[in-house]
């Protein structure tokens, strides 16, 4: 019992995606600005798919092919741009130029961090440097989301597809912020609760995909 | 476990926990001063209609009784002096030898009998003295039936429903409406055939106008009652938020329908 329920925690990344999916399958039209974000669904399922996979047959594929920290960091690339893209695709008045500076600034952090200081390709960590500063970025983006809807004269309402999003994601990056920033620290002194603190990580996952799902539903009765 | 491990492992669970704690208040305050601020909008809005209904109300009462004004002085006044120069002008003592006399009188008489009715229609315009005695449903009766005999078109009424308490004084504004949409119809749709009728339907009286002429569509009507120069729309309007009522144009291959929805009662306002 307890290792099904392990399983299925482990494979929760990929099941996770499939709950927005379904409900993109039933409604397909979504507005523009959804569109970085059915993208960032399927390009999740695909690379956790991935990971899982690897993870799992770990001690079948040959090293260096048996590591997937490669793809988390693909992974939390994609997803920083993807939902910049959300982000200025509401067309919010404030902080315009900032978010639009913003992904140029992540693309040459990237390209220094992993030219000069840390390996894409590291075979055994992610890296900690870029999933908590892509997650604290994207919670800056959250934030500022809210405080334009504040000024804003219509009421925040459950109806509005953009507010799951947002609520949704800035839920997944705070809990996962000192997660991401310390994984690698963790995973050096105590590997098994490292792995138990990447179960949170997948129920807030699991969790975002759930408000995901809820604003492609949303946006379809709108 | 040694020190350092043990630092980490509390500073991720605390980190955690902070930060989720710090972003569910911020999303609850965020909520909650975004409800209070759009209820505090609502309210302003609520206010501002309410002056609204007040001024418009305020403008509907005063042509009315500038209506009534101008329809006592036209039968009172004009009406009498009228009539009483018809009474002096039937006791001149013609000269009947003269052939031109005869002809000139009789024309003076008939043009003397159109001005006491013309005057008297007017002032029946202006105030239906039948609406303050006899109710809505007589008044349009009698305003279809003037409108029968003047413009040779065939107009009906069935107006055996039940009339709504809640109108009371404002039947008038109700008859003003009727009585602006049947002379445009005359005026622009040009119908052979007028049918007024009305049906209650849960909380709302519905009047409704049939016509066989060319009608207008919803669009039409609302599109043109934002023009300048569509005062008799605009009047209709302003009486329809009055009397929180809705006006539905539709069609069918036989003809046009434009329904009055009326409230009967307070609660039936955001019905239709």
């Amino acid at each position: 019992m307890g290792s099904f329920i392990a399983d299925i925690l482990d494979w929760s990344e990929v099941w996770g995606t499939l709950i927005p999916l379904a409900v993109w399958m039933r409604h397909k039209e979504q507005p523009g600005y959804l569109r970085p974000v059915v993208l960032y669904i399927w390009f999740a399922l695909v690379v956790n798919l991935a990971v899982d996979v690897i993870w799992k047959l770990k001690l079948v594929i040959p090293r260096p092919w048996n590591s997937n920290n490669y793809l988390y960091n693909l992974h939390s690339v994609v997803r920083f741009y993807l939902f910049s893209a959300f982000f200025i695709r509401l067309q919010q008045p404030v902080l315009k130029r900032l978010k639009r500076v913003m992904p140029w600034v992540f693309g040459l952090f990237v390209v220094l961090n992993f030219s000069l200081a840390e390996n894409f390709f590291n075979y055994f960590n992610l890296s900690s440097r870029l999933l908590a500063l892509e997650a604290g970025i994207l919670l800056f983006y959250c934030l500022q989301y809210y405080f334009y809807k504040v000024k804003e004269d219509q009421e925040i309402g459950i109806n509005q597809p953009d507010f799951w999003v947002v609520t949704g994601l800035g839920i997944y990056v705070a809990i996962n912020f000192f997660i991401f920033l310390l994984y690698n620290e963790l995973s050096s002194y105590d590997i098994p609760f490292a792995v138990d603190i990447w179960t949170v990580h997948n129920l807030s996952y699991v969790l975002l995909q759930i408000f995901l799902a809820k604003a492609l539903y949303e946006s379809r009765r709108r | 476990m040694n020190h350092a491990e043990g630092n980490i492992k509390l500073l991720v669970l605390v980190g955690i926990s902070v930060m989720l704690l710090l972003f569910v208040s911020f999303l609850l305050i965020f909520i909650s001063t975004q409800r209070r601020k759009f209820k505090y909008h609502k309210y302003i809005q609520q206010l501002h209609e309410t002056q609204q209904n007040l001024l418009i109300e305020a403008a509907v009462k005063s042509e009315e009784s500038e209506r009534l004004r101008i329809a006592e002085a036209l039968h009172d006044e004009v009406g009498t002096l009228l009539s009483s120069s018809k009474l002096h002008f039937q006791n001149i003592q013609l000269n009947e030898d003269d052939p031109h006399n005869v002809p000139l009188y009789t024309k003076g008489q008939e043009l003397m009998d159109e001005a006491i009715a013309r005057i008297r229609g007017m002032s029946h315009n202006l105030h239906s003295s039948i609406l303050q005695e006899f109710g809505l449903f007589e008044a349009i009766r009698h305003f279809i039936q003037q409108i029968m005999d003047e413009h040779l078109a065939e107009a009906t009424t069935a107006l055996d429903c039940r009339p709504s308490e809640y109108l009371g004084e404002n039947e008038i504004s109700v008859y003003r409406m009727v009585q602006e949409l049947v002379n445009n119809l005359i005026k622009h749709a040009k119908p052979k055939k007028i049918h007024i009728s009305c049906v209650n339907m849960d909380n709302w009286l519905v009047l409704t106008i049939f016509h066989n002429g060319k009608g207008l569509t919803q669009e039409e009507f609302e599109r043109l009652k934002f023009q300048q120069n569509s005062i008799g729309f605009k009047l209709i309007q302003n009486r329809l938020i009055l009397l929180k009522g809705k006006l539905i144009f539709s069609s069918r291959p036989d003809g046009y329908f434009i329904d009055i929805y009326l409230p009967t009662e307070r609660t039936s306002i955001d019905g239709v």
